[in-house]
């Protein structure tokens, strides 16, 4: 069994359906046993907000919303309850901390942050793929490709750096658009890539 | 011995100095007279790059070549001088590696450019623009004039430099400034950790801002500054006591905070991404 195929049989296995194959996996990978603990500590934890006040139906909305901009839910082809008038219909009193439990393990899995005062953390934590390579990475890559290789690896390094900030800070500033610290680190962010095009095509100071 | 295998041995006692000659160091002299703020530009891919100030009128340039496959190439037009590392087909690096020193007025205005040797610039007062990729960049007592930095991965670090307008972009390299003052100080990182230590004088700016690297800022109980920082997903402290002052963001404990110290002359901005930053009193 691979940790794919254990991910995908995760909610069966925690609400108690196991298997020795999945037994067995679970024995012998560190990764799944981790991820099976931190989500039984979640659910444990959100077990204690059970007696809290039930939601608004704008949290409810909200949530929808969100879930919706980030293409996680889609809308329904024909008209019929929405996701949370069913979960509101259907919700056992447990639910309610499952459901947090599962947003957050796939917020911890999907979102990886560069870690504080982090300098190798585009390292261990690449930059998001992008679907599209900026024709100026195409450019810096060609201008170093017959370097050294240790000068292309720096390079490359530097650049997924580059596009890291840009990428955090878009989304930064996509989020709140009014925050003018936030735009002005975004700039910086270009600014460094610019010098990284700079330095790769050998275009000194003062040139254009 | 026959006088022709005499002539052979000294025929390959020649082509044997010959050889030996061109595979070690060669020393070049250059010297040139100049106006008030004459400019030198430097362009040396392999090898360190050191300057200090010398008589006024006067550039004196001493480049150590390592082999015979680097030459300098050398052009000057009225005030202006330039000379560039030329590396010829053939040659690796240390081959093409030359070590520059040079003195040049007080007043004059540097370019320089290293791939990955040393640049050390030492009491200068004109501009003065270095860039480089893993080269680390030291400038010592200088200022009074621009001083811009680009470097990828190089350590930079400014002491005892004042009255300068400084911009300083750095990729991976940390960048310290000690003794550093002027009306504007801007240093962007990315994930280089940046240091200050010093009065945060002159009424300047002092903008520095990270995107991983840490921000360390040590600054004297005197200090007059108007302070804002925030670090996005980093912690933020203070050893001062501040005066609140309203932000157009949240303050909040730990991420961020804004105040002023005595008379707020001087702003101060420490903004990171994801790395930390300490505004940390300096104990006298």
């Amino acid at each position: 069994m691979t940790c794919g195929e254990f991910e995908h049989i995760l909610p069966e296995y925690i609400e108690g359906s196991h298997s020795p194959e999945q037994q067995a996996h679970l024995m012998s990978c560190a990764a799944c046993s981790d991820l099976l603990t931190d989500l039984n500590l979640i659910s444990s934890q959100a077990l204690l907000l059970r007696e809290s006040d039930e939601p608004s139906p704008r949290v409810w909305n909200s949530i929808e919303a969100q879930l919706r901009r980030e293409g996680l839910i889609h809308a329904p082809a024909v008209s019929r309850p929405s996701w949370h008038e069913s979960l509101v219909r259907f919700r056992n009193p447990w639910l309610v901390p499952v459901a947090a439990a599962m947003v957050i393990v796939a917020g911890i899995k999907l979102y990886h942050p560069a870690p504080a005062g982090d300098r190798d953390a585009t390292k261990r934590t690449p930059a998001p793929v992008v679907a599209k390579v900026a024709p100026e990475d195409t450019v810096i890559r060609k201008a170093v490709a017959s370097r050294p290789l240790a000068q292309r690896a720096a390079y490359e390094a530097d650049l997924d750096r580059a596009n890291a900030y840009i990428h955090d800070l878009e989304l930064t500033v996509r989020n709140d658009p009014s925050d003018v610290y936030n735009q002005q680190l975004l700039i910086n962010a270009y600014e460094q890539k610019q010098v990284l095009y700079d330095l790769a095509v050998d275009r000194g100071m003062g040139e254009q | 011995m026959s006088a022709g295998k005499c002539a052979a041995g000294a025929v390959l006692v020649v082509v044997l100095a010959g050889v030996a000659l061109a595979a070690g160091p060669m020393r070049k002299d250059l010297h040139y007279k100049v106006g008030k703020h004459s400019m030198v530009s430097l362009n040396n891919q392999f090898g360190a790059i050191r300057v200090k100030a010398g008589a006024p009128h006067q550039v004196a340039v001493t480049a150590i070549l390592h082999s015979g496959k680097v030459e300098v190439d050398e052009s000057r037009s009225g005030n202006r001088i330039n000379l560039v590392s030329h590396v010829l087909p053939g040659s690796d690096e240390a081959g093409a590696t030359v070590e520059y020193e040079m003195t040049v007025p007080p007043d004059a205005s540097l370019t320089l450019h290293s791939g990955n040797g040393l640049i050390h610039v030492e009491n200068i007062h004109g501009d003065l623009m270095m860039e480089g990729n893993n080269a680390p960049i030291e400038v010592v007592e200088c200022g009074d004039g621009h001083i811009h930095i680009r470097t990828l991965d190089g350590k930079v670090s400014l002491t005892n430099v004042h009255n300068g307008h400084i911009e300083i972009g750095s990729m991976g390299g940390d960048v310290v400034l000690s003794g550093v003052d002027g009306p504007f100080v801007k240093v962007n990182s990315n994930s280089g950790k940046i240091q200050y230590d010093g009065d945060f004088a002159d009424s300047g700016i002092y903008d520095f801002s990270s995107y991983t690297g840490n921000i360390e800022a040590l600054a004297p109980p005197t200090a007059s500054i108007d302070v804002l920082a925030r670090s996005n997903n980093g912690l933020v402290q203070s050893d001062f006591s501040l005066e609140p002052k309203h932000t157009p963001f949240a303050a909040k404990v730990g991420s961020a905070f804004a105040g002023t110290l005595g008379k707020a002359a001087s702003s101060v901005n420490l903004f990171s991404f994801s790395g930390k930053i300490h505004l940390k009193k300096r104990q006298n």
